[in-house]
């Protein structure tokens, strides 16, 4: 069932000015719930402009945004309700902690949400514990944490309003791979904690391969392809075209492929590769012995 | 948020546009002398006109150009009163108890409202609508260059107001940012007493305030990398460089300037 769907929607910026740009133009798409959805393009694109209209941070300039099939503008008034709901990490999220200690940093989406001391308490601890923040570290101003802990707590502080969509702009964007694992593993394990949708927002193909059920392409500011990781990624030309790759494993496989070597189709990340690797490998050495 | 973004600056390519900036700052002074000067029906007429004409020739909406009126309208229309009801005069035109019109007042209102919107007129299509801000303060600088000789620090100054303008729209930006990000943690910043708005507005500037200091450093950094040492010895990217065309439009700035001053001395043009 669609959790979160985008109508024939247009963004405009600065409209009726001579600095008016189209960022997004006739875009529909449809986010299945519980899946993980993750949105690619160029910068530019339009991805950025996209999420901030599915928890009604921007108004779009025509077409319906829904959330469980009702338009989230239907009552403007109730606004906070409906981003509580969607809870949006932005891009660079760390810059916006302002508390004295992570403790109220992260607190301080549930407290907007008006719950009791303890529940909030409550909430803090496990939002850590998903964005794989040292509990130790609570206490501490988050200006004194290092860039990848600021972006941990940043996460916590959305993921501690239980939000039942979680949309995150390029939550790795420069972190060193550790720490984007470890964000990726933590967003993972609170939609299987929460049973959460995720839409994630990215420009690693590998990423996407990994974590993303669906996969949603952007390219001047509309929706060019929209459908499951296989489907999108078995178009390689098409994603070629709108300067965009298949995962790097995917094109090696494909050479083998070509020189001869049976490894399977499909083959978006590095653990498939090498499983059907060994497969390979065991049946030669059956067919030898 | 849009509304506050910086400046009026609306490109449209006309001549005033391409004027030089240090030119259109004579000419905006001598305008403004001008419109002090002008006594009479004759000059208020010309300075009308010519407020006109450079609506025309920047080519911008009509529009956009009242709204720049809009602000100080309140000021016109109170200045207009006050001249209305307390110049004193020899016709009386209205004789109610208190209150006394004179035409002399009469006159003085429409020329002081003349005058007012002849000034913004005039500033908004020499400078704002048709200079960029960078190219403004490049020009202040280049005007107030022989005040080095008396050790004023012009270059400093000006490189000071340019990395301000500069960084407004980028603050503006950073400022939405921040608010869309605390928006979508439940912010609300348009409900509740004053106090609780004010309050409101800390998860806003403790961030911004920080990004700042952050941005400043990694300026000056940069600055330093690549050796920046002040104004002396230092060629621009852009000269700047007088053309026929900016001769011509002083020149006439001159000659109305004369022209006013002329007719006071001599008494031209209709005078009550």
């Amino acid at each position: 069932m669609a959790k979160i769907e985008l109508q024939h929607v247009n963004y405009i910026y600065g409209e009726g000015t001579p600095f008016e740009v189209r960022a997004l133009d006739d875009v529909s798409l449809c986010v299945r719930e519980g899946t993980v959805t993750g949105i690619i393009g160029h910068t530019g694109s339009g991805k950025s402009t996209m999420v901030q209209l599915l928890n009604g941070l921007s108004r779009p300039s025509a077409g319906t945004v829904l959330l469980d099939g009702e338009d989230i503008w239907s009552r403007p008034k109730d606004m906070r309700s409906i981003r509580f709901r969607v809870g949006l990490v932005m891009q660079y999220p760390e810059y916006q902690l302002f508390e004295e200690t992570v403790r109220a940093d992260i607190a301080y989406g549930p407290k907007n949400m008006g719950l009791s001391a303890q529940e909030i308490e409550e909430r803090v601890l496990e939002a850590a514990a998903f964005a794989g923040l040292d509990p130790a570290l609570l206490d501490e101003s988050p200006f004194d944490l290092s860039g990848g802990q600021k972006r941990r707590a940043a996460i916590a502080g959305i993921m501690a309003m239980r939000p039942e969509v979680l949309v995150l702009d390029e939550p790795a964007a420069g972190l060193d791979p550790r720490g984007r694992d470890a964000i990726l593993r933590g967003m993972r394990e609170y939609r299987e904690k929460s049973g959460a949708t995720v839409i994630i927002v990215s420009h690693s193909m590998e990423d996407m391969a990994r974590f993303c059920d669906d996969i949603i392409v952007m390219a001047h500011s509309r929706v060019v392809m929209q459908g499951s990781c296989k489907e999108v990624f078995s178009r390689s030309d098409e994603l070629a075209a709108v300067g965009l790759d298949i995962p790097e494993i995917s094109s090696v496989c494909s050479r083998l492929r070509a020189q001869g070597i049976e490894v399977g189709e499909g083959i978006f990340t590095v653990e498939e590769a090498i499983r059907s690797l060994t497969d390979l490998f065991a049946e030669k050495e059956k067919s030898k012995g | 948020m849009k509304a506050i973004a910086f400046g009026q600056y609306y490109p449209t390519g006309s001549i005033l546009h391409r004027l030089d900036p240090r030119a259109k700052i004579i000419i905006a002074l001598l305008y403004v002398i001008c419109s002090f000067i002008c006594k009479n029906v004759l000059g208020f007429a010309l300075l009308l006109i010519s407020a006109i004409a450079l609506i025309l020739i920047s080519r911008i909406p009509l529009g956009t150009v009242l709204r720049s009126i809009r602000p100080v309208l309140l000021i016109m229309l109170f200045t207009m009163i006050i001249n209305i009801f307390l110049t004193r005069g020899d016709t009386v035109l209205v004789e109610w108890r208190f209150v006394h019109i004179y035409a002399e007042g009469i006159y003085n209102a429409v020329f002081m409202m003349i005058r007012i919107f002849v000034l913004i007129i005039g500033m908004s299509m020499l400078m704002t609508y048709t200079t960029t801000p960078i190219m403004l303060t490049d020009a202040i600088e280049r005007l107030l260059a022989p005040l080095k000789v008396l050790h004023v620090p012009v270059h400093e100054f000006a490189m000071m107001m340019t990395i301000a303008l500069r960084f407004i729209p980028t603050l503006v930006e950073e400022t939405e940012k921040i608010m869309a990000a605390q928006k979508a943690r439940g912010a609300d910043f348009t409900s509740g007493s004053l106090i609780s708005r004010a309050k409101a507005l800390i998860p806003i500037l403790v961030p911004l305030f920080a990004s700042a200091f952050r941005r400043a450093e990694e300026l000056a950094t940069a600055m330093e990398c690549r050796c920046y040492h002040g104004g002396e010895g230092r060629t621009r990217m852009t000269a700047l460089r007088y053309r026929a065309g900016d001769f011509v439009w002083l020149l006439g700035a001159l000659l109305f300037c004369a022209f006013a001053v002329g007719c006071n001395y001599f008494g031209i043009g209709y005078t009550l």
